[in-house]
C-alpha cells in the first residue's frame, strides 16, 4: 500500500521513516523492476559452467571481475540475495502496516459517515425528494436490493444513514498475496542451503576443486553435515555399484553430502520408439539402511522419482558406466600376422604392448540409430536412419604425443552386397569426423583386407608396380590363401571397395586399427538426490497467492453510503447524499453507478439532481 | 404534490440469485458438459489415475464458466468438438487422408491449421480495412472471419491429438509439445480472448491493433511448417511424458494471449490519443474511449497474470517432481519469473499508486517484448531445460 509521506515526517522518530521507507509503494515497484533486470544477467551468461570456459571466453581481466561479482551464480550471490530479502522486507513491513486498518475494515463497516467522506467518494449524488421520510427509504431499499445489495439502515435525530456493500472479504486478498509472497520466498531462502552458506562463510566447510578424488581422499571440510536440513546433490553411480554421497557442486569446486542411506543401482535400462529416440530412462534402485537391510526397491524414471523418508531420488542422467570391451588391433601392414588382443574398460587408459602408443577408452554407445548423413551416406526419405550397432570412442596418443580420436562402429554396414567397417576419426576435437570404410571378408572381420593390405605393402617392397594386374594378382593369392571358398562376384565387390579403402587410408593418422570384437556393457545412471523440507510450505503459499489474486480481482469491493435529511421548514420531503467507490474496475462500477441512481431518481421522483462531476476522458496521475 | 412517476412506480423486487438468472441455454450447457465428462468417466474412468480426474474436472469447470461469463463460448465449443469428434470417427472406421476428402482437405491437424491460418489473414485484412473505411459491413466480417479462424484452430488441435495415436500409440500426446504446436495454439487462443474484449466493450476497432500481430504470428507458423517442416507429428522425449504439460501449456497461453492483447491495446491507445493531441485523425472515429482501452488493457492484464501465475506455479511443480527442484534458474523460469515481476510491477503502479493513461500504456505496449523473449527469444537465443522448444 502506499506511503503516506507528510510534510512531518522529518519530525518522526527515525525507525519510523525506516518503516516507512521500507514499507513504501515506490520501493516495492523499485524493487520488483531492479530484480527482473538482475534476473536476466543469469540467462544472458551460462551459468555455473567450469571457470576455464569464463576465462576463455572473457581474457583474465574481465574473467576476474565477473568472478567478483559472483556473474557465474548469480541468484547465488549475496547481492541477488539481498535484493529478494529487501523485497520480502519490505512486503512484510507493507502487511505488517496495513493489517490493523484493512482487518478493522473488514470487520466493521459503519453504517453512518460524515458527509466529507461521502463527498470523497469516486461517485456521489444529491438529490431531493417530496416523498416522505419513511416511503423513500423504503424504495432506496428497494433499488439497492434490485441491484443486489443487502442495505442496513440507522436512524437517529430525525434523519437517516442507509449504507450497503459488496466483496467485503477483497481485501483478504491482499493479505494472501502477500503473506504467500514472503511464506515462499522463506521458505525458498530455506531450502537454498543458508547454512551451507553460513559454513562456507564461516569457513568450515571448504568445496574440494579435484574431480578426480576418489570418495575416501575427499578431505573432511568438504563434507556437509548428515543433518543438513536441505540439500540437492547429484551422483553417478555404474550399475551394480552403491553409494552413500552425492555431489554439490558449489563455485569452482563441489561439497559432499552424506546420505542417510545406501543407494545401490541394480540396472538402468532405455526404452525406444521406432525412430531411435529415447522414451524412457529407467533406473532400478535398491536402497539399504546403513547396517546393510533393504528399505526400498523401485524404479526411478523421468517425471517419476522414488521418495524415502523425505529424500527424493530422481533420474536425472546417464552414461557408460565403464563397459568392458574386447578388441582386436591390426597393424597397417604387418604381413600375415594374427590381430593382437586388447581389453579394458571405459574410462581406463590402455597400453599397446611396450609400442609407446597409449589407447584411452573414452566412452561406448549400444545402440547407434544415426541419420545416414551422419556416416556419409545418402538419405532416402523412406530410410533416413541407419543402425550401426555399438560403437566406441577412444583417443589414440603416438610416441611423439600427437593424438586422435576415433569412433568405431561394431557392426558392419551393408552397401551394395557388401559389408563395411565403418570408423570414423578427427585429429582435433572441434572437426568433423571423416570416415573410412573398410570392406568385410566372408567372416565378418576385416582381417582379409589387412592381408591383402600387407601382401600388397610386401608386393611393393619387392620392387612390383602398382599397376591393375599387380593388384589383381595380389589379391587372388590372398584370397587363396585366406578365403577360398569366397564366390568371384564377392571378390570383385572387395576388390573394388578394397581399391577405395586403401586410397582412404592415405590419411589414417596412425599405423593400427582397432575393431570391437565383443563388449560387457555396463550403464551409469546419474542420480539426482533431494531433501526439501519446506517444499510444503511452498505448495500452501502457492495455494494462497493463486487464491489471493483471483479475490484481488474478481471480489472487488463496492460501498455505497447514503444519508437522508428532512428537507427544512419549507418544503416536506427528504434530502438525500449518496456516494459510493469501488476499489477495482472502476469502469464497470462507473456504469453500474449510473444504472440504479437513474432508478433511484424515478422511484424517487427526483426532478433535479446534482452529481459529482466527472473529469471525462481525464486521466488522474 | 405528488410526482406522476413516483405514483406509477410499482415494487422493486430484490436480484435474484445466481442460479435463477441462468437462461435455459446455460442449463443446456451445463447438463451438455455435465453429459460429456460422464461419458468420458464412463468409457475411460476405469484407466484414469488420479491426475486424468484433475484434468477432466480442470477442464469441465473451464468450460463452464466460461460457457457463462461469456454466452459464445458454448455455440463455439460445440462447433469445435462435432467437426473434431467426426474426424475421430473417420480415422476410427479406417478412413485417412490418402481415401478421404474431407480428412485431406479439412479436418485432419494440419488441413485445419492451413484453414486457421487463411482465416485469420483475412480477418486481419478486414479489421485494417473497417479501421481505414469506418464501415460496419467489413467489421462484421471481420469478426466472424477471426470466429471462424479460431474454430478451425482449435479443431486442428484437437484433431492433431488423435492423430499423435495413430500408427503408434505410445507417442500419444496432447499438442502443445513444440514450438509448431504451441504456434497454433497461440494463433487460436490469442482472437478467442480479443474477440471476448471486442464484443464485452462493443469495440471492434481493437482489431486493428491486435490481429495484425496474430497475422505476425500466423506466418512464422507458416514458415515454421514450409521452410522448417515443423508440423511432423514426433514422439515426446521422456521429460514431456507428464501430465502436467496438458496444464502447464495450455495455462501459459491464456497468460501470454492476454498480455499479447493488452500490449497492443496499448500501441491503439497511444495511437488514438496522440490523434487526439492533434485534433485529427481517422482514429478518433472508430477508436473506443480511452478509459474503454484502459480498462481492457487492465482487465487483460489481470486475467493474464491470475493465469500466467497458476501456469508458472504448475511449471514449478513439474520441474520438482521431474527434475527435482522447484526452481533451476534455467533462462525459461527465470525470463517467467520476469515477466511476472514485471506485470506485478504495472498492477501495483495502476492498482494502488492508481496510475493510469500514456504512461501506463507505454509499460503495457513495452511488455511485448518481455513477453515474446519470453515465449520465442528464449527458445531461439537461450539453451536451457526448455531447449525442447528449439528451432
Amino acid at each position: 500500500m502506499q506511503a503516506h509521506v507528510d510534510g512531518l515526517a522529518w519530525q518522526q522518530p527515525r525507525w519510523r521513516l525506516l518503516v516507512q521507507f521500507l514499507g513504501s509503494m515506490r520501493l516495492a515497484v523499485s524493487l520488483l523492476v531492479l530484480l527482473a533486470i538482475a534476473s536476466v544477467i543469469g540467462t544472458i551468461l551460462s551459468q555455473q559452467q567450469p571457470y576455464q570456459n569464463y576465462a576463455m571466453q572473457f581474457g583474465p581481466f574481465w574473467f576476474s571481475v565477473y568472478r567478483e561479482l559472483g556473474l557465474y551464480n548469480v541468484y547465488r550471490t549475496l547481492w541477488y540475495t539481498a535484493i529478494v530479502a529487501f523485497l520480502v522486507l519490505s512486503t512484510a513491513t507493507c502487511v505488517t502496516r496495513n493489517s490493523p486498518r484493512m482487518l478493522r475494515e473488514m470487520r466493521e463497516f459503519p453504517i453512518r459517515q460524515r458527509d466529507t467522506v461521502i463527498l470523497g467518494q469516486d461517485h456521489w449524488v444529491r438529490m431531493a425528494t417530496t416523498l416522505p421520510m419513511d416511503q423513500a427509504q423504503e424504495r432506496i431499499l428497494q433499488v439497492l436490493r434490485a441491484a443486489g445489495y443487502k442495505p442496513r439502515v440507522e436512524q437517529k435525530d430525525g434523519d437517516m444513514a442507509i449504507a450497503a456493500r459488496k466483496g467485503r472479504y477483497h481485501r483478504l486478498g491482499y493479505f494472501l498475496t502477500h503473506i504467500a509472497i514472503v511464506v515462499i520466498c522463506a521458505a525458498a531462502l530455506y531450502n537454498a542451503d543458508v547454512p551451507v552458506k553460513w559454513a562456507e562463510w564461516q569457513g568450515t566447510l571448504k568445496p574440494e576443486q579435484n574431480f578426480d578424488l576418489p570418495l575416501s581422499k575427499i578431505p573432511r571440510t568438504a563434507w556437509m553435515s548428515q543433518n543438513n536440513p536441505a540439500y540437492r546433490g547429484i551422483i553417478t553411480l555404474p550399475e551394480g555399484q552403491t553409494a552413500n554421497a552425492v555431489f554439490e557442486l558449489a563455485g569452482n569446486g563441489y561439497l559432499v553430502q552424506p546420505l542417510p542411506f545406501r543407494i545401490h543401482l541394480q540396472s538402468f535400462h532405455i526404452s525406444y520408439y521406432s525412430t531411435g529416440m529415447p522414451k524412457d530412462f529407467t533406473s532400478r534402485v535398491v536402497l539399504y539402511s546403513p547396517q546393510g537391510k533393504v528399505l526400498k526397491t523401485g524404479d526411478v524414471r523421468v517425471n517419476h522419482p522414488m521418495s524415502y523418508d523425505g529424500v527424493y531420488i530422481y533420474q536425472s542422467s546417464f552414461s557408460d558406466g565403464g563397459s568392458l570391451l574386447h578388441m582386436k588391433t591390426y597393424l597397417l601392414g604387418a604381413s600375415g600376422a594374427a590381430p593382437g588382443e586388447l581389453s579394458g574398460r571405459v574410462g581406463q587408459t590402455l597400453h599397446a604392448g611396450n609400442s609407446g602408443y597409449a589407447v584411452d577408452l573414452k566412452n561406448f554407445n549400444l545402440y547407434n540409430i544415426v541419420p545416414k548423413a551422419a556416416v556419409g551416406e545418402k538419405a532416402t526419405p523412406d530410410h533416413p536412419t541407419l543402425n550401426l550397432g555399438p560403437s566406441f570412442t577412444y583417443i589414440i596418443h603416438n610416441p611423439n604425443g600427437q593424438a586422435a580420436e576415433f569412433k568405431t562402429y561394431m557392426t558392419p554396414m551393408r552397401r551394395g552386397g557388401q559389408g563395411f567397417f565403418v570408423q570414423g576419426y578427427r585429429e582435433a576435437l572441434g572437426d568433423a569426423y571423416r570416415y573410412i570404410y573398410i570392406p568385410t571378408g566372408p567372416n565378418g572381420s576385416i582381417g582379409l583386407f589387412m592381408d591383402y593390405l600387407a601382401a600388397l605393402q610386401s608386393a611393393a617392397r619387392a620392387g612390383a608396380n602398382a599397376s591393375q594386374a599387380i593388384f589383381t594378382e595380389t589379391f587372388q593369392q590372398v584370397v587363396a590363401r585366406h578365403a577360398p571358398g569366397m564366390s568371384t562376384t564377392d571378390q570383385s565387390r572387395f576388390l573394388q571397395a578394397g581399391m577405395q579403402t586403401l586410397v582412404q587410408l592415405h590419411d589414417y593418422p596412425m599405423p593400427f586399427i582397432l575393431s570391437l570384437s565383443s563388449f560387457d556393457h555396463r550403464w551409469a545412471a546419474g542420480l539426482q538426490v533431494t531433501k526439501w523440507p519446506g517444499t510444503i510450505v511452498i505448495y500452501w503459499g502457492c495455494v494462497a497467492l493463486v487464491l489471493g489474486i483471483f479475490i484481488l480481482f474478481y471480489i472487488p469491493q463496492k460501498r455505497i453510503w447514503l444519508r437522508l435529511r428532512p428537507r427544512g421548514q419549507e418544503s416536506e420531503g427528504v434530502e438525500l447524499l449518496l456516494g459510493a467507490s469501488a476499489d477495482r474496475n472502476r469502469l464497470d462500477f462507473t456504469k453500474e453507478f449510473k444504472r440504479w441512481t437513474g432508478t433511484l431518481e424515478q422511484a424517487l421522483g427526483v426532478d433535479h439532481a446534482e452529481y459529482k462531476e466527472q473529469k471525462d476522458g481525464q486521466h488522474t496521475r | 404534490m405528488a410526482n406522476t412517476r413516483v405514483e406509477s412506480w410499482t415494487e422493486l423486487s430484490p436480484e435474484p440469485s445466481w442460479w435463477a438468472q441462468w437462461k435455459l441455454r446455460d442449463w443446456a450447457w451445463f447438463a451438455g458438459l455435465s453429459v460429456a465428462a460422464g461419458i468420458i468417466l464412463g468409457l475411460y474412468g476405469s484407466s484414469f489415475g488420479y491426475w486424468q480426474f484433475v484434468v477432466l474436472g480442470a477442464w469441465y469447470g473451464a468450460l463452464l464458466v466460461a460457457g457463462l461469463a461469456w454466452r459464445p463460448v458454448q455455440l463455439a465449443s460445440i462447433g469445435i468438438v462435432l467437426p473434431a469428434l467426426l474426424a475421430v470417427w473417420l480415422y476410427s472406421i479406417g478412413q485417412t487422408t490418402a481415401n478421404n476428402m474431407l480428412l485431406r482437405d479439412v479436418l485432419q491437424g494440419y488441413a485445419a491449421v492451413m484453414w486457421m491460418s487463411a482465416l485469420l489473414l483475412a480477418a486481419t485484412a478486414c479489421y485494417l480495412f473497417y479501421l481505414f473505411s469506418g464501415r460496419e459491413r467489413a467489421g462484421q466480417w471481420a469478426t466472424a472471419l477471426t470466429w471462424a479462424g479460431v474454430i478451425m484452430g482449435f479443431i486442428g488441435l484437437g484433431v492433431r491429438w488423435r492423430e499423435t495415436y495413430l500408427g503408434h500409440p505410445d507417442w500419444g500426446h496432447i499438442p502443445v509439445s513444440n514450438l509448431w504446436e504451441v504456434l497454433v495454439l497461440f494463433c487460436a487462443s490469442t482472437p478467442l480472448f480479443y474477440l471476448y474484449y471486442e464484443k464485452r466493450n462493443e469495440a471492434r476497432a481493437l482489431g486493428a491493433f491486435v490481429m495484425p500481430l496474430v497475422a505476425a504470428g500466423v506466418g512464422f507458423l507458416l514458415w515454421l511448417t514450409f521452410a522448417q517442416h515443423m508440423d511432423q507429428i514426433e514422439p515426446l522425449i521422456p521429460a514431456l511424458q507428464s501430465f502436467w504439460m496438458k496444464l502447464h501449456v495450455p495455462m501459459m497461453f491464456v497468460g501470454y494471449a492476454n498480455f499479447t492483447i493488452a500490449s497492443l491495446v496499448g500501441v491503439g491507445y497511444l495511437l488514438t490519443e496522440r490523434s487526439r493531441r492533434r485534433g485529427s485523425g481517422m482514429l478518433l472515429r472508430v477508436m473506443p474511449s480511452s478509459e474503454v482501452m484502459d480498462d481492457v488493457m487492465y482487465k487483460a492484464i489481470a486475467l493474464g497474470f491470475l493465469f500466467f501465475t497458476v501456469a508458472t506455479i504448475l511449471g514449478a511443480v513439474w520441474a520438482a517432481k521431474a527434475w527435482g527442484g522447484f526452481w533451476s534458474w534455467d533462462p525459461k523460469e527465470t525470463w517467467a519469473l520476469i515477466v511476472w515481476l514485471n506485470y506485478a510491477g504495472y498492477l501495483h503502479a495502476r492498482v494502488v499508486k492508481g496510475w493510469r493513461g500514456t504512461a501506463m500504456a507505454w509499460w503495457s505496449f513495452m511488455s511485448l517484448w518481455v513477453v515474446s523473449f519470453c515465449f520465442l527469444g528464449v527458445n531461439m537465443f537461450l539453451s536451457g531445460l526448455h531447449s525442447y522448444g528449439k528451432l
